[in-house]
């Protein structure tokens, strides 16, 4: 009778746990192929380097938002200058920047449109990690879940020393966006 | 029986919980491509007078602007050469791909218009799972001086197959064999020359590297034509390139300093040239 009502508590709890992780894995989001660029100064001039090779999982059952990007991906449109850009983050020895935290604010997956959301977590690049809040928008929609978002970054705060040629010096402060769609996994 | 029972509940359900923490756990970080191209195995794509594996990457125009004085040697007479008659290359080159570009330019001597095309056939990779660079370099030249020589007359060929391999964050090599035609040559040249370009780079700062080339002809060659040898300071400035250099010919194609420098580097035959590379995103 003890031994029925202990495999039956097994299985019980089995189909619990199994359900939760189909609920989590159910309303998790990911992509490989999310949009992100930064825009740096120098004086007179601008310049934007991009990739659409941010990869990042959002999982609304615990909140939690986890993205990354190789460095090595992003463009600028000039060789010479990604190569310059490369060796200024020491890609090779820190070849991602990161973010990993929780949706500070709720979403609420039924509501038509962008929400406006907070997340916040720590980011890490070249090789630091500092908590950080991003502000941006959530939406979802048919495809999966729309994420908007647009921050600054100090890049001496990171312990990265802003390339200067002569007098000419590229501003700390570079500001990132990002766009993308992340798709539900599905096991 | 019971004991055993709860035993294994106890084991199942830490696994469950493994799986789920997995799910809601950090993605494992990769690579976006572990097998891409180490950086830039020399800065420019010229090394002095030879040609480099390193390639115009795909929309980027690369602008350059090359002299090459007098004999250094004549002393302060005519400045160390920078009176003396200059031969001056204005080119420029556009990647098509990133292992692929074509360009055109002109030279001042022999009012020289010459069209090149460069390709990268292997690439060497960051983790050695493709250990040299090769790549492939034509140049077909045309002289536009008032001689009465008809079209084909002017026409000049050049290729060369170039190995390369970046050593060390600091050292590249080369090794180019390399072949020129000339359609028509004086009665005491030779129509055909080969050689083997021998390059060594050295980066001794985040700004500044040390080049060398020496281009041994082998086999025939015209009268008086001498083994060319230069040596360089590259100093790179962002979006430029500026080489500085010492070298035996005055020629600036390959074509012409593999079958027409007369001048041996160790009698003092050197003179002043630089190069400058501008990289402009235009694609």
């Amino acid at each position: 009778m003890m031994i029925r009502r202990a495999a039956s508590l097994v299985l019980l709890l089995a189909a619990a746990m199994a359900g939760l992780s189909r609920f989590a894995s159910g309303q998790a989001f990911m992509t490989e192929s999310g949009y992100i660029e930064f825009n740096s100064k120098v004086p007179l001039h601008s310049f934007t380097g991009r990739s659409d090779q941010l990869v990042g999982i959002i999982n609304l059952a615990d909140s939690t938002v986890d993205f990354y990007i190789d460095l090595e991906t992003l463009r600028t449109g000039i060789g010479k200058r990604d190569k310059d850009m490369r060796k200024t983050l020491n890609v090779e020895e820190f070849p991602f920047a990161e973010f990993f935290g929780k949706l500070i604010t709720g979403f609420a997956p039924v509501l038509v449109g962008p929400q406006q959301i907070t997340v916040g977590g720590l980011f890490k690049l070249h090789g630091i990690g500092l908590p950080i809040q991003i502000e941006g928008t959530l939406e979802n929609t048919a495809d999966g879940l729309r994420v908007r978002a647009e921050f600054s970054l100090n890049i001496e705060d990171y312990d990265i020393v802003p390339p200067k040629i002569l007098f000419i010096r590229v501003d700390e402060i570079q500001r990132i966006r990002i766009n993308a769609l992340l798709t539900p996994i599905s096991h | 029986m019971l004991r055993t029972g709860l035993k294994t509940t106890f084991i199942f359900l830490f696994a469950l919980g493994l799986t789920a923490d997995g799910l809601l756990g950090q993605i494992p970080r990769r690579r976006a491509n572990p097998d891409a191209p180490v950086d830039e195995v020399f800065w420019a794509p010229s090394i002095i007078g030879m040609s480099s594996v390193t390639n115009i990457p795909k929309g980027n125009l690369n602008v350059t602007i090359l002299h090459a004085f007098g004999i250094a040697t004549n002393g302060i007479e005519d400045l160390w050469g920078l009176d003396a008659s200059a031969n001056i290359r204005f080119g420029v080159d556009y990647g098509l791909h990133d292992r692929l570009s074509v360009g055109f330019a002109r030279s001042r001597f022999d009012k020289l218009y010459d069209f090149r095309m460069k390709a990268n056939l292997l690439r060497q990779t960051r983790n050695d799972t493709i250990p040299i660079e090769i790549a492939v370099k034509g140049d077909f030249g045309i002289q536009t001086t008032k001689n009465g020589f008809g079209f084909a007359d002017r026409l000049s060929y050049f290729i060369s197959l170039m190995f390369a391999r970046k050593l060390t964050e600091r050292v590249s090599v080369q090794i180019s064999p390399m072949f020129s035609h000339f359609n028509t040559v004086f009665i005491e040249e030779e129509n055909d020359h080969f050689a083997v370009g021998l390059v060594a780079r050295y980066v001794i700062g985040d700004r500044m590297s040390l080049m060398v080339e020496y281009v041994p002809v082998l086999g025939k060659r015209s009268d008086g034509t001498r083994n060319a040898l230069s040596m360089g300071l590259n100093i790179e400035t962002g979006g430029h390139v500026f080489q500085l250099f010492l070298k035996t010919s005055q020629w600036l194609t390959e074509q012409h300093i593999i079958s027409r420098n007369t001048d041996n580097f160790l009698d003092g035959d050197f003179r002043f040239g630089f190069n400058v590379n501008r990289v402009f995103g235009v694609g």
